[in-house]
């Protein structure tokens, strides 16, 4: 069964369509790369998946479950954000503490792994408002990797974190890809797409153009990168033409 | 929406605008008691002044406060909680923290200065109209997205509240001064919960007298249990009628 199903996800801001007419399916133990020019609707896409956005039209079902009716199918999904704020006077352990409940969380039963790989531990009793964007970004992290989510949604998850901690973190990836959770990862690094991803989501004009293996980009465009290869697919592209597979 | 609330409740514990209000209270009681003799006159003063400043203070704190919360506010709401949970919980931890300050502000030298009915009233009213402008800053900060707009738009609210609705009943006053016109004034100020406020608190000093036939006739409302009760559920329903539109509002919002 796919764990991510969109049918006909549409979403307008007043006259703007910001989304229009995707169709895509995710399954367990796949990492898809989400990527597109900016105002592409790669955060809309997002944001209608997590339910932060409802749509205009068409549906999207986590687990099976209806997104936008009962908030337990979010019990699933781990989420990174892109800018990472969290209440100042909180310390680490007590924002730590406030999602362990908010989930019902025993002691125990969570993956606590990257606190210790990502340097955490020392910070435990570190006010939030004393720590540095980067360090409020593995905190973040921490939070989305923590209950072990069968969907995980990161966005732009590098970003501002330094290079070891950075590798740090596309490990955790892929061992939630090897226990089979389905991951979605919003990316302007070809590389990392390249490296990481089993498919990738090109968005353009809110419209899914591209849904295809970075492999099969490349052979078909018999380019080496993949920075090179997608221009070069989407010129052969007619405009309103969608390639996925 | 207990979790929510306590631990939001942590992080203003710690806030330097919540302690500095707490403070700032605690100045201008003690100072207004020390500074006149007589315990009513320093509670007429204090009455003003809390009227003024506690509304205008609890309703910025706390559309700063949802602003300042933004992010984290779309991180709960990607957490399997309702959506009313997340507004109310937040909602209810500002109201608490902004009580706390208030009683301990005015509660305390009130009780020590002046503990009878004018000074319980006073602190009753104090703590409605605190709930009432949280509620009030909580919709207006949930239904704006941009933050110098929802702050602009409390500042109007409160000048409305405070300044503009009093001169339009003075105004209505004089106008049609040659008319009897009490009645329809009382239920008037009684639809700003300020001016209730102020009501309750001048009816327990006794200067209703001052305001001549006015105050009879708020005097013969206001002043009885039945009139208190009704005093009170209309606060009630300045607190209950803008959470309301706020948790509404907050269901269908795009975060």
């Amino acid at each position: 069964m796919d764990r991510v199903v969109f049918e006909g996800v549409g979403k307008r801001y007043g006259k703007q369509w910001a989304l229009r007419g995707v169709n895509a399916r995710f399954a367990p133990g796949e990492v898809v790369m989400v990527i597109g020019p900016n105002g592409s609707g790669k955060t809309t896409l997002i944001k209608c998946l997590l339910g932060l956005v409802r749509t205009t039209e068409g549906a999207i079902q986590v687990n099976g479950m209806e997104v936008g009716t009962d908030p337990e199918y979010r019990r699933a999904i781990g989420y990174m954000p892109q800018l990472a704020e969290f209440p100042r006077e909180l310390t680490v352990d007590q924002l730590l503490r406030m999602m362990n409940d908010i989930r019902n969380a025993r002691s125990g039963s969570t993956d606590d792994r990257l606190i210790e790989a990502l340097g955490l531990e020392a910070l435990l009793d570190k006010r939030i408002g004393t720590l540095s964007g980067g360090m409020r970004q593995k905190v973040s992290a921490v939070l989305a990797f923590r209950y072990r989510p069968s969907v995980l949604v990161l966005d732009e998850p590098t970003a501002g974190l330094d290079p070891v901690s950075a590798r740090t973190l596309l490990e955790a990836v892929s061992e939630a890809r090897r226990n089979g959770a389905t991951v979605l990862i919003t990316s302007h690094i070809m590389e990392e797409v390249q490296q990481l991803g089993d498919r990738l989501a090109y968005l353009q004009d809110g419209r899914l153009r591209v849904l295809l293996a970075p492999e099969v980009l490349l052979e078909v465009t018999r380019e080496s990168s993949l920075s090179r290869a997608l221009p070069k697919y989407l010129d052969q592209l007619p405009p309103s033409h969608v390639e996925s597979m | 929406m207990w979790k929510v609330c306590k631990y939001t409740l942590i992080d203003l514990a710690r806030n330097r605008f919540a302690l500095g209000y707490a403070a700032l209270l605690l100045v201008v009681s003690v100072g207004l008691f020390q500074l006149e003799g007589d315990p009513t006159k320093a509670l007429i003063s204090l009455t003003q002044v809390a009227l003024a400043l506690v509304p205008l203070l609890a309703l910025v704190f706390t559309i700063i406060y949802y602003y300042n919360q933004y992010e984290f506010t779309v991180l709960l709401a990607v957490q399997p909680l309702r959506r009313r949970s997340i507004v109310l919980a937040q909602w209810a931890a500002i109201n608490i923290a902004m009580l706390v300050a208030f009683l301990f502000g005015i509660g305390m030298p009130v009780l020590v200065y002046s503990p009878d009915a004018a000074g319980w009233t006073l602190l009753l009213t104090g703590a409605a109209l605190t709930a009432v402008f949280t509620a009030i800053g909580a919709w207006i900060a949930v239904r704006n997205r941009d933050r110098a707009r929802g702050v602009g738009i409390g500042l109007v609210t409160w000048v409305l509240m405070v300044l503009v609705y009093d001169a339009l009943l003075l105004w209505i006053m004089f106008a049609f001064s040659d008319r009897p016109i009490e009645p329809v004034i009382v239920p008037l100020a009684a639809f700003n919960p300020i001016d209730l406020a102020r009501i309750l608190v001048m009816l327990r000093i006794d200067l209703a007298a001052l305001l001549g036939y006015t105050g009879a006739v708020y005097q013969q409302f206001f002043g009885t249990a039945g009139g208190m009760l009704v005093a009170f559920l209309a606060l009630l329903l300045w607190v209950l009628l803008p959470c309301w539109r706020a948790v509404r509002a907050f269901r269908v919002k795009d975060l």
